[in-house]
């Protein structure tokens, strides 16, 4: 617990402060030390754009007998601009049909309202991406991690 | 740059790697001509869906740019491959 925190603690037991002017206390004691990490990270700086997507799945037998499984991707996110990039060749009355079908399905959305920088934004926007899963069964464990790299 | 080659890992149970090379600039050699002849119907094709050919070339060709680094790996405890293009 850092010195600040145990202050602020400490002056609310003691009754100095409320308990929302020690939450709020607390969190701008908090602050720069987030927003020196995140730096730290390099996330969102145009400088340290991540490079690859990494796709990690690791699954253990419980019973012992195939023993652990890794599965490790690395996709290049220069790949996936690329990638992208064949959206801008889908003919538009393929997407007049694709909307349609997805209004029948209850989904509104227009594809073509989806412009080509719609769609690079989103790439960029990959970098922030960060999945996790982890699933327990009765004899299996299966954790699938998904983020920018 | 396109890339130029791929590297295949295999390992077997009894932890011996076969790592093989495979020259991909030989493929688009060999592709090339392929390519050659099929351009005109790719070019009509892309016209009867109403798609920019050289638009089309210029996505697959950054495709195939970005293709560097790509990697696959898969291990078990009784095999394990690897698949990376450089």
């Amino acid at each position: 617990m850092s010195e600040h925190r145990r202050q602020i603690l400490q002056m609310l037991s003691e009754g100095k402060i409320s308990a929302d002017e020690a939450e709020r206390l607390i969190a701008a004691a908090e602050e720069p030390s987030a927003a020196k990490s995140s730096d730290a990270g390099g996330r969102g700086t145009g400088k340290d754009r991540p490079k690859y997507l990494r796709v990690q799945v690791d699954s253990e037998d419980g019973g012992g007998h195939d023993g652990p499984t890794k599965v490790n991707v690395r996709v290049p996110m220069r790949l996936l601009r690329a990638g992208v990039k064949l959206a801008y060749l889908i003919p538009t009355a393929a997407l007049q049909k694709a909307n349609l079908a997805m209004h029948e399905k209850g989904i509104p959305v227009d594809l073509t309202q989806i412009k080509p920088e719609n769609l690079e934004d989103l790439v960029e926007q990959l970098s922030d991406l960060s999945v996790d899963v982890d699933q327990k069964d009765s004899d299996t464990t299966v954790k699938v991690r998904v983020f920018c790299e | 740059m396109i890339p130029f080659v791929a590297v295949v890992s295999l390992r077997n149970e009894e932890s011996r790697t076969f790592r093989l090379w495979i020259p991909l600039v030989l493929i688009w050699l060999l592709m090339l001509p392929v390519v050659v002849v099929l351009s005109p119907f790719i070019f009509l094709a892309c016209l009867c869906c109403r798609v920019n050919p050289f638009r089309g070339v210029a996505v697959v060709w950054q495709i195939f740019n970005a293709l560097t680094d790509t990697q696959l790996d898969v291990e078990h405890r009784s095999a394990g491959m690897s698949f990376h293009i450089v």
